[in-house]
């Protein structure tokens, strides 16, 4: 299973391919192959109709050496995501550029037929986690709070850590303000280099109280369902959040979970674990949606 | 303190930020009524399309952050960009 082909499933063929590049972060529908698993049906009165099925496939001509570097990771899925992320965020972002590169990676020779150079340096993890601590202290004292920023690395990802009471005011309603300034925080590491690392970024402790108390509703309506059995459909969530649930899900046994819909109403639905087979296509479409969603998001909203 | 004036160093701050010439970065604040200001950005041709992002990703968030600004001001605010 490639990190760059995703099932989507939809109203209609269009709107899931729509959806499937929004999470692989595509723009161009020339750089997607799609292929139709599930022609939609119209119900009756809204009734058994059928969603249709689309695996959508980003085509990146010349990344031969990326691919095979996916496949010697992919089970490591950190890693692994944050291949994914960087690339879906690149090629979404310099379209004059083509192509994004990986870490440390000779850019000479690749750039060809474009007018305009990248001259971007690609910037160490260090140096882009010291660029982002810069930024959001700036930022805490443009707003005339007091906070203080830490930054680490964990396993390609800068962790960064805004704290002190004050910040309570930059999380804002359902961390709204959070995600804006995750966002801003990611443009500015954009700005310093050609390929940027997954950011998360917590401010007063919002998305670990986020996190935790996802956690336990998830683990309340699993418990409902390994006892009753049946679906229960979430309400939409960003991918984080999704990703908690599923997460959540995949430490559980006789329970499965997957993402519907499109962004920014794509949610997820927690199954009882039936042994059908029909479940193989759902499950799949589960870990793509959990592995391209969150790393679309960028950890954005992590 | 004037009004709009965290709005003002925020919306600058950021916009300053992210683009590749920060000193053509202009933010003018326009009241709009008592309890309500308006930012308008002007940055470099070049810059503005960073500025807005993919899809206006950048400057929804931008918005935000204004947003944030204003209610610790007790004010709401907007962020226009303008060419």
């Amino acid at each position: 299973m490639s990190y760059v082909e995703i099932e989507v499933r939809a109203k209609s063929v269009d709107l899931a391919v729509e959806a499937a590049m929004q999470e692989l972060g595509v723009e161009d529908r020339e750089h997607v192959a799609v292929e139709v698993l599930v022609e939609p049906e119209k119900g009756f009165l809204g009734f058994g109709g059928q969603d249709a099925v689309v695996r959508v496939k980003h085509r990146k001509p010349r990344k031969r050496r990326n691919d095979r570097r996916r496949k010697a990771q992919s089970r490591s899925r950190s890693s692994s995501k944050q291949q994914d992320r960087s690339q879906s965020g690149n090629n979404g972002r310099n379209r004059n550029q083509g192509r994004s590169q990986g870490k440390g990676r000779d850019v000479s020779g690749q750039q060809g037929d474009q007018p305009k150079t990248d001259d971007r340096p690609i910037v160490g993890l260090e140096e882009q986690a010291r660029i982002a601590r810069e930024f959001l202290e700036g930022l805490v004292a443009a707003y005339g709070l007091e906070g203080t920023v830490e930054t680490s690395i964990d396993d390609d990802v800068i962790v960064a850590n805004v704290n002190g009471e004050q910040t309570e005011a930059l999380v804002g309603v359902r961390g709204s303000v959070r995600s804006s300034i995750h966002e801003l925080t990611r443009t500015v590491l954009q700005r310093y280099s050609q390929d940027t690392a997954r950011l998360r970024l917590d401010i007063a402790g919002y998305a670990e109280r986020r996190r935790q108390a996802l956690t336990i509703y998830a683990d309340q309506l699993i418990d409902q369902l390994t006892s009753d059995g049946g679906e229960i459909m979430l309400e939409p969530m960003s991918a984080a959040d999704r990703k908690v649930i599923h997460d959540a899900a995949a430490a559980r046994d006789g329970v499965t979970s997957y993402s519907e819909g499109e962004a920014p109403r794509r949610y997820v639905v927690l199954a009882a674990e039936a042994g059908s087979s029909e479940d193989v296509g759902n499950a799949e479409d589960a870990g793509n949606a959990e592995d391209v969603g969150e790393a679309e998001d960028a950890g954005e909203e992590e | 303190m004037a009004k709009g004036e965290i709005v003002e160093r925020v919306v600058d701050y950021v916009v300053k930020a992210i683009v590749e010439e920060p000193e053509a970065v202009t933010v003018t604040m326009v009241d709009q009524g008592p309890n309500e200001v308006v930012a308008e950005v002007r940055t470099a041709k070049a810059d503005m399309g960073r500025v807005i992002g993919r899809r206006g990703r950048v400057a929804k968030a931008i918005r935000a952050a204004a947003g944030a600004a204003a209610e610790e001001e007790g004010i709401t605010a907007d962020v226009e960009f303008l060419d």
